[in-house]
């Protein structure tokens, strides 16, 4: 956190300076009416006479404090923000600059939800620590000893008083929070749990009222609620347990101090004035400990916070860039050369020893099961991951060769999941090529298919896409992404499972189009009908993560017992021979 | 800032961004009387409880009163101004302070308790509330902002309600108790005390105003950046793939650095509070002390008043400050209080009607069937439909064409507009929808499974089925591998959803489910997610061993699966255009068939 703070070092010095300031005029004036009632009022240094004249004098000091003490911890105030904010503003950048760079398995690890949360609350809880603790520390902690200070200064009799109850008060304090602390892990899980229940109904309510639950799940919701009130009454009481507690503390300090006093005021070891500084310091040194308190949820909060962000940044990217910058006399070119995977940190063989070369303009197809390894194979020409064992070539060079750039240059993806980001229609498009002028844009959504409906829309190209794509279809957004992806013109195209949306006659449409556009382009088809693959140079059957066959459709037919099978279930032959299975 | 800059801001926030746009707007009731009236329903609920509590608020404030003039004697008996006994005033003054602690915290007790209660109540309410409602109501509002209402509307109740109720409650009494007695003991610096107070009201306004100023535009930016790192984060695979990093990077650094800006600006006028307010105290206490002397000297007070009198000018700050502080709160709280109650006003689905008749046969009637979601824009039209007793009858139909509408009117999850639906010549508008639910059961296309066992969630339509039933209906939907197959079996409590088994495996336990139900009449939409050839033959088969013997309406997406059924109807914008068996509508070379030829367009060549 040093690096950080470091940078902004002077501000919170500053910050610290203004606020001694305004903590020093808060100690000093209660000192000062103890003059003023002890010589101005009592006289007691004057044979009993008071002086109008000294209690103006002390006013108008008093007030020039005051003014002075407000003035400080105003601009203390100015500066504890510009550090504070300054502050998790980098560290927020760094956040994001730093979660830009991790592989997939990173990301997977920490979980998207996570992640936004670390940027977003736990930054900001960080933030108000950084302020709170420039702020609030030093400001309670320097009127807690001050007063502790002043009030020894005043008489040494009253300051004993006051330490003898300190260990009370902070033993009490101590007490609460020990008891209090577990209790709050245990009210977020039962928040958690409330919150799961609800979003789990509101999605599935239609199963819940053709099945009716409603009473069940009212039951279900009210068993959840009872116990998240029942930890949150607890809180509560603790806490209210521990302000009248305290405060009956400081009223027995009080009345020992006037006790005490009484017989140092007859013996002259103190006068009235200093009895009633005294008081006025107590209660100071009460708030300044309450403050403590309270800053100290807020810190154990903010290191809690901090711990999650360090995670973040801290975290070293772990996908090494290569130094080849990609320019290679192949183009399109893509070998998988004995290549194996697990995901990390699972012992389950995803791909078992592929070895599968495609030449440049060919057409790939990749057929299987859901689980078979289809997307874990294309994700490895991206290098989204590392091979576990093996190497992937791409234009004959390992792509852990590869600078990242250079590398994902060359090959454009369509996802399984279309991806879209609240922006216009155009702006997405553009995320191909940020340079394509308006005509390459409106050629590639022609090639995807997709000028129709996006002419459509009530703006044409310039039509705000919601957030995450929610205003289009599933159809629409295929389009979109492969639109993009074709705006890109790389060497490979790959599509990952990515018109499954789209009818057949599209589809067939699309593909056309695509050949005709980028001839020279390797592409990599995913795909689960039968139908949108049969066209291929090469249709690849991946079977438990290893290829069964590889050939044309013809081929297959022929040879391979899995793909007529498929083939045969997609044609709806089989419905009845196996109905009774 | 640049126009053009906050331009692009308000862009973003149009679309789909209800959930940042609600910050942008400012937290006010519409109707403030009318929600305070309701919420103050909630406490008349707990009249014992508010009673008691007032009861102690009152002698809490008694006792804070008059306890600093105790303390005021004490004083003017040590500097010799009155002759009385020291330390039967101390007994007595710490006793009174004793009892206002006591008080104190009895009322923090007594406040605790009735927020939660009425927390309890209020979420209870609303949840049963949004249970009951007509489905219409989720159809048509986001579900994150209902969710929003649950969890940060009650929350910011349940806060406002358990720590500014006994500020709010004491403080008044507090205020008027310490003022009269102010007054009494020296009205001139009583007065002079209560200038504090107007500079107090004064500095919170120009503040506040400011403020608000300021902090709309922060929630604006805010909500753009967590917008952007959502965004980004779930979709870092495009990211990635196009290489956006850097880009996407510098991006949000713009908008942070903006954030911070009005971050900076907001927090240094919100924060300059703190320290103007204390500073107004202490001018407060300057005025006690140097015109309290001035008095003092005169003769017209003692200086154990001046004691006391800075004792109470901190009660009777203390509330006010605390009351500027919460205001905002308050305010949101009652804004929440008022979208909930919003939500609470609406009308529940209407549940009566009678028993659906107990008969062998079930067979189900459309006729002349209009419908439309939103009027003037008709969905179904003109829909008559005979489906006999035990057969299975398909519809098809292109995306719109009206056919997942079916469940809807079929469960009346949404009522028909003219026309009529029979269930056995017993028209289903008079059926009440509880029992007519009870007898039909659907698989729908989206596979709902909830967190709990493999068990419950079998038995969710039918809780009274005993477990060798469960077991004979998971075999024969092919699930019952899977289930024993799972850590704990049929105890194996899913999670999120159902995230620990896959897509497939999903759908065959809805399947299962629907079997457990064991209804008269089976709706199945037919799910197109991506599962693999294999397991969709498991599903498939499992739907066919469900319907057999039931009257069913398969909504069909792929042609491949509804060969065998008795019907086949095609739809077409809401109306039947075809009906009739696979071979008849192929053989008429009809709407039929040019769908059958398009599905398989590319085996056509």
């Amino acid at each position: 956190m040093w690096k950080y703070i470091k940078r902004y070092l002077p501000y919170a010095i500053v910050a610290g300076l203004f606020m001694i300031g305004e903590v020093l005029m808060d100690l000093i004036q209660p000192g000062i009416m103890s003059r003023i009632v002890d010589d101005g009022v009592l006289g007691l240094h004057n044979n009993c006479i008071g002086s109008l004249n000294l209690i103006w004098k002390l006013g108008v000091q008093m007030i020039g404090l005051v003014l002075f003490g407000g003035l400080c911890g105003s601009l203390n105030n100015v500066f504890v923000h510009l550090s504070g904010q300054n502050i998790g503003n980098e560290m927020r950048k760094d956040c994001f600059r730093n979660i830009m760079t991790f592989s997939f398995p990173q990301i997977d690890r920490f979980g998207t939800g996570s992640l936004v949360t670390r940027v977003t609350n736990d930054i900001t809880q960080v933030q108000n620590f950084v302020s709170q603790f420039v702020r609030g520390m030093i400001r309670t902690s320097l009127l807690t000893f001050g007063s502790i200070y002043c009030i020894f200064r005043l008489n040494w009799d009253f300051g004993l008083v006051v330490l003898c109850a300190f260990p009370f008060i902070v033993g009490c304090l101590a007490f609460c929070l020990i008891k209090a602390n577990p209790l709050f892990f245990k009210l977020q899980a039962q928040l958690d749990a409330i919150n799961a229940i609800m979003q789990e109904d509101i999605a599935g309510i239609r199963i819940m009222k053709a099945c009716v639950r409603e009473v069940y799940e009212k039951a279900r919701f009210g068993k959840a609620n009872d116990a998240l009130i029942k930890t949150q009454l607890k809180v509560l009481v603790i806490f209210a347990f521990m302000n009248p507690v305290i405060n009956a503390l400081m009223y027995i300090v009080v009345a020992v101090i006037l006790l005490v006093g009484s017989y140092e005021v007859n013996g002259g070891g103190a006068t009235p004035g200093n009895i009633m500084a005294s008081i006025t310091y107590t209660t100071q040194l009460l708030n300044g400990v309450l403050m403590l308190v309270m800053l100290f949820q807020n810190i154990s909060r903010g290191l809690t916070s901090w711990e999650r962000v360090k995670e973040v940044l801290y975290s070293e990217p772990e996908l090494k860039d290569g130094s080849f910058d990609g320019t290679t006399r192949q183009r399109g070119e893509i070998e998988f050369r004995d290549v194996s995977f697990a995901y990390p940190g699972n012992s389950k063989i995803v791909l078992d020893h592929i070895n599968l070369s495609i030449h440049q303009g060919e057409t790939v197809a990749i057929m299987g099961a859901t689980g078979c390894g289809k997307t874990s194979l294309v994700n490895l020409i991206s290098r989204f991951y590392d091979v576990t064992d093996g190497a992937v070539f791409v234009d004959g060079m390992d792509v852990r060769e590869y600078q990242q750039k250079a590398l994902r240059d060359k090959v454009a993806v369509v996802l399984q999941k279309s991806e879209l980001f609240s922006a216009s229609i155009r702006e997405n498009i553009m995320w191909g090529d940020p340079e394509a002028t308006p005509e390459a844009v409106k050629d590639s959504a022609v090639t995807a298919q997709a000028e129709e409906f996006i002419l459509s829309t009530p703006d044409g190209y310039d039509t705000v896409v919601a957030e995450r794509g929610m205003s289009l279809s599933g159809g629409q957004k295929q389009r979109l992404s492969i639109a993009r992806a074709v705006l890109k013109s790389a060497e490979i195209l790959i599509f990952d499972d990515s018109t499954s949306a789209l009818d057949l006659k599209t589809e067939a449409d699309l593909y056309e189009a695509l050949q005709a556009s980028s001839p020279e382009s390797t592409k990599i088809i995913i795909a689960q009908r039968i139908a949108s693959v049969r066209r291929a140079d090469k249709i690849a059957v991946l079977e438990n993560g290893r290829i069964s066959a590889c050939g044309s459709h013809e081929e297959l037919m022929k040879t391979c017992a899995a793909y007529q099978d498929i083939y045969h279930s997609q044609m709806g032959e089989e419905d009845e021979k196996n109905e009774c299975a | 800032m640049s126009a053009l800059n906050n331009q692009k801001l308000a862009e973003r926030n149009i679309p789909g961004m209800n959930r940042h746009e609600r910050f942008v707007q400012a937290e006010h009731a519409e109707n403030m009387g009318k929600t305070l009236k309701r919420v103050a329903a909630y406490f008349v609920h707990e009249k014992i409880m508010v009673l008691c509590m007032l009861l102690i608020v009152v002698c809490g404030t008694v006792c804070g009163v008059y306890a600093p003039s105790l303390q005021s004697n004490a004083v003017d008996i040590i500097a010799g101004i009155r002759k009385e006994s020291l330390v039967h005033t101390l007994v007595f003054m710490i006793a009174v302070y004793l009892l206002y602690s006591v008080s104190q915290l009895l009322q923090g007790f007594i406040s605790a308790g009735l927020s939660q209660r009425i927390v309890k109540r209020m979420r209870e309410e609303l949840f049963g509330k949004i249970v009951d409602l007509p489905i219409r109501y989720l159809d048509t509002h986001s579900h994150g902002d209902v969710m929003s209402r649950m969890t940060n509307d009650i929350e910011n109740i349940s806060t406002t309600v358990s720590q500014s109720l006994p500020s709010l409650f004491s403080g008044a009494l507090t205020i008027i108790g310490t003022v009269a007695i102010m007054l009494w003991y020296c009205w001139q610096l009583a007065l002079l005390s209560f200038a504090t107070v107007i500079l107090t009201l004064l500095a919170t306004k120009i503040l506040s105003k400011k403020v608000r100023k300021f902090s709309r535009r922060r929630q604006m930016l805010l909500g753009q950046l967590n917008g952007t790192v959502e965004e980004m984060i779930s979709g870092y695979c495009t990211v990635v793939a196009y290489h956006h990093q850097d880009i996407t990077a510098a991006d949000f650094c713009s908008t942070a650095d903006s954030l911070t800006k009005a971050g900076i600006r907001t927090d240094i006028f919100s924060g300059v509070m703190g320290p103007v307010m204390n500073c107004i105290g202490n001018i407060g206490f300057v005025i006690i002390a140097a015109f309290g002397g001035y008095f003092s000297v005169k003769g017209l007070i003692s200086v154990g008043v001046i004691s006391a009198f800075i004792v109470y000018a901190k009660q009777f700050s203390r509330p006010i400050n605390e009351i500027a502080q919460i205001y905002g709160q308050l305010q949101t709280a009652i804004a929440g209080a008022e979208r909930v109650f919003t939500v609470l006003d609406e009308t529940n689905e209407d549940k009566s009607g009678e028993e659906l008749a107990k008969e062998k046969n079930a067979a189900v009637t459309f006729r002349n069937v209009q419908f439309s979601y939103e009027p003037g824009n008709p969905v179904i039209r003109d829909f008559t439909l005979e489906v006999p007793s035990g057969q299975k009858v398909a519809l098809v139909g292109a995306t719109g064409s009206g056919k997942t509408t079916i469940v809807n009117l079929l469960m009346r999850f949404y009522d028909i507009d003219s026309g009529e639906i029979c269930i056995n010549n017993q028209n289903i508008r008079d059926i009440a929808r509880d029992s007519l639910r009870r007898n039909v059961a659907i698989v729908l296309q989206d596979t709902v499974l909830f967190s709990d066992t493999v068990r419950n969630n079998l038995k969710y339509g039918n809780d009274k089925a005993s477990d060798t039933r469960l077991e004979q209906a998971a075999d024969i939907s092919r699930c019952g591998e899977v289930i024993r197959n799972l850590p704990q079996g049929y105890d194996t409590v899913l999670v999120g959803s159902g995230e620990n088994i896959s897509q497939g495996q999903r759908q065959l336990l809805a399947i299962a489910r629907a079997f457990v139900a064991d209804p008269q009449i089976l709706i199945l939409d037919e799910a197109t997610s991506n599962v693999d050839t294999r397991t969709e033959k498991a599903i498939q088969d499992a739907m066919q061993h469900v319907m057999r013997n039931r009257t069913s309406i398969v909504i069909a997406h792929r042609l491949s699966t509804i060969r065998d059924s008795d019907l086949i109807v095609v739809m077409d914008h809401g109306r039947i255009v075809e009906s009739g068996s696979h071979d008849d509508l192929l053989a008429q070379k009809g709407k039929y068939y040019e769908l059958y030829m398009t599905q398989y367009a590319g085996f056509a060549t």
